[in-house]
């Protein structure tokens, strides 16, 4: 049997498809562990591929033979060297192509919501559980949280014809590194970040924004200031219909504020944030967050990430009814356990005030995202 | 083919152990899985108690040395880094 290679975009695909999958990930236990590709139909199989140098005879009975295998490493060349072992053996096997590296860097793309003024497309990384956004309004484009693969956005902005002219951040990201000082230098676009995030270089300080208007349609963002996640986090509401919510408001629960070390605070923060700003908001205003936790659980029937408002609320009690005490205490001790891998070398990124190489930006990225409160374990 | 393993010894410090590698095997420039695969090659033809110095410049050789060592009942006695150049030391088991 021949080895094929698969790209992250087509295990992906055959995850959203529900596919029964086997996949035989042959890095260190620890490493799956902690990150590995999820969905609900994978079987998985975990074993480090120097217990494989010799063979995989002592393998072949927890392999399903009627299946087609896909075998998952770092980078690709141990994955490579295994899937032809069981290849040899006479079994259907693949590889992902570029290892849990690519995977970590594919971006799904899906249109989200579409009326006369305004069509928004929703950018999923699949392996991180991070999702960006673009708005697209007459012969202009909007992007917001954008990832540091800023070549997508150009080229889904070349598909629709139009030109990025705005970029927004709604708050320093922790866990990924932003794209949205590059896309900014690469377009001319206008970048926008709250300030008191304490970022070094040149951008529009979203304290001056109350509104940002682009084109002649009246496609409105208004730039909410909800602090709890991060100091200077905000959400974008846009036309009366969308709330991009950043790591405030998730499908499935609220924004973890521990990172910045002063969990409590923050926590009256993100309690003020829902109770007095958010409970203002209708419920039938979409959701649109930067993040998830899990894929398959929280994407809608419409194929992407996000859920009303109002169904929000009735799904997490902590959004209503309970007392400033009960909800700080809940939030903070949910928050306190694990941080996203290289946190605070990202946050010096995204601040600019330290540089990386294209290589270790993917380095320090590998891994799981970290950021919701239900998250934790 | 030109043989990867050269022979002869030198003498590094740990603490006040002398540790003589038996062995350095060079595996700059191979990416993953080659220098595990390497390695192992070249511990099996030492004994119980000899010592193999590894180069390596593939940065996942650091923690894939270290699991596989605790798989296998050898011993990773000291690892350095220095301008991209890994350097291993293990004692075979």
């Amino acid at each position: 049997m021949s080895v094929t290679v698969k790209t992250a975009k087509e295990i992906f695909d055959q995850v959203l498809n529900g596919e029964e999958l086997f996949i035989l990930d042959v890095r260190n236990t620890d490493d799956f562990k902690d990150w590995k590709i999820e969905g609900k139909q994978i079987k998985y199989l975990n074993v480090p591929y120097f217990d494989l140098i010799d063979g995989v005879e002592e393998i072949m009975d927890q392999i399903p033979k009627d299946k087609e295998i896909i075998v998952v490493c770092a980078k690709e060349g141990s994955s490579k060297m295994v899937a032809e072992m069981l290849s040899d053996k006479g079994l259907a096997t693949s590889y992902l192509k570029g290892g849990m590296k690519s995977w970590s860097e594919y971006l799904y793309k899906k249109e989200v919501y579409k009326d006369d003024k305004m069509t928004v497309f929703q950018f999923v990384r699949v392996g991180k559980g991070c999702l960006s956004y673009m708005v697209v309004s007459g012969e202009e484009a909007l992007i917001v949280d954008p990832s540091r693969f800023t070549e997508i956005y150009k080229k889904a902005a070349e598909d629709e014809d139009v030109k990025i002219t705005h970029i927004v951040d709604s708050h320093l990201h922790a866990d990924h590194i932003s794209g949205g000082r590059v896309l900014a230098e690469e377009t001319g676009a206008n970048y926008y970040l709250m300030k008191s995030e304490g970022a070094v270089f040149d951008f529009k300080a979203l304290e001056n924004y109350n509104k940002i208007d682009f084109e002649q349609v009246s496609l409105e963002v208004i730039a909410i200031k909800t602090p709890g996640h991060t100091p200077g986090s905000v959400s974008f509401f846009v036309n009366d219909k969308l709330l991009f919510s950043g790591d405030t408001i998730f499908v499935s629960g609220l924004g973890r504020p521990d990172l910045g070390g002063k969990a409590r605070e923050w926590a009256k923060d993100l309690y003020d944030t829902v109770y007095n700003k958010v409970s203002q908001i209708t419920d039938d205003v979409i959701v649109l967050p930067s993040h998830y936790a899990d894929f398959e659980d929280e994407v809608n029937r419409a194929g992407y990430i996000g859920e009303t408002l109002g169904e929000i609320r009735k799904q997490n009690e902590i959004m209503s009814n309970q007392s400033i005490e009960d909800f700080v205490e809940h939030v903070a001790q949910s928050a306190s356990s694990e941080t996203p891998p290289n946190f605070e070398e990202i946050i010096g990124i995204n601040r600019g005030v330290e540089k990386a190489a294209e290589e270790k930006q993917q380095e320090l990225e590998i891994g799981p995202n970290r950021c919701a409160v239900h998250h934790t374990h | 083919m030109v043989p990867i393993v050269v022979q002869y010894t030198i003498l590094i410090k740990k603490g006040n152990e002398n540790m003589k590698a038996t062995k350095v095997l060079d595996a700059k420039g191979l990416a993953c899985p080659m220098p595990i695969v390497k390695t192992k090659k070249a511990i099996e033809g030492l004994q119980s108690g000899d010592i193999l110095e590894i180069h390596a410049t593939d940065k996942g050789a650091k923690n894939d040395l270290a699991a596989w060592v605790k798989s296998t009942g050898h011993e990773l006695l000291e690892s350095t880094e220095a301008d991209g150049l890994f350097k291993f030391w293990i004692r075979r088991g």
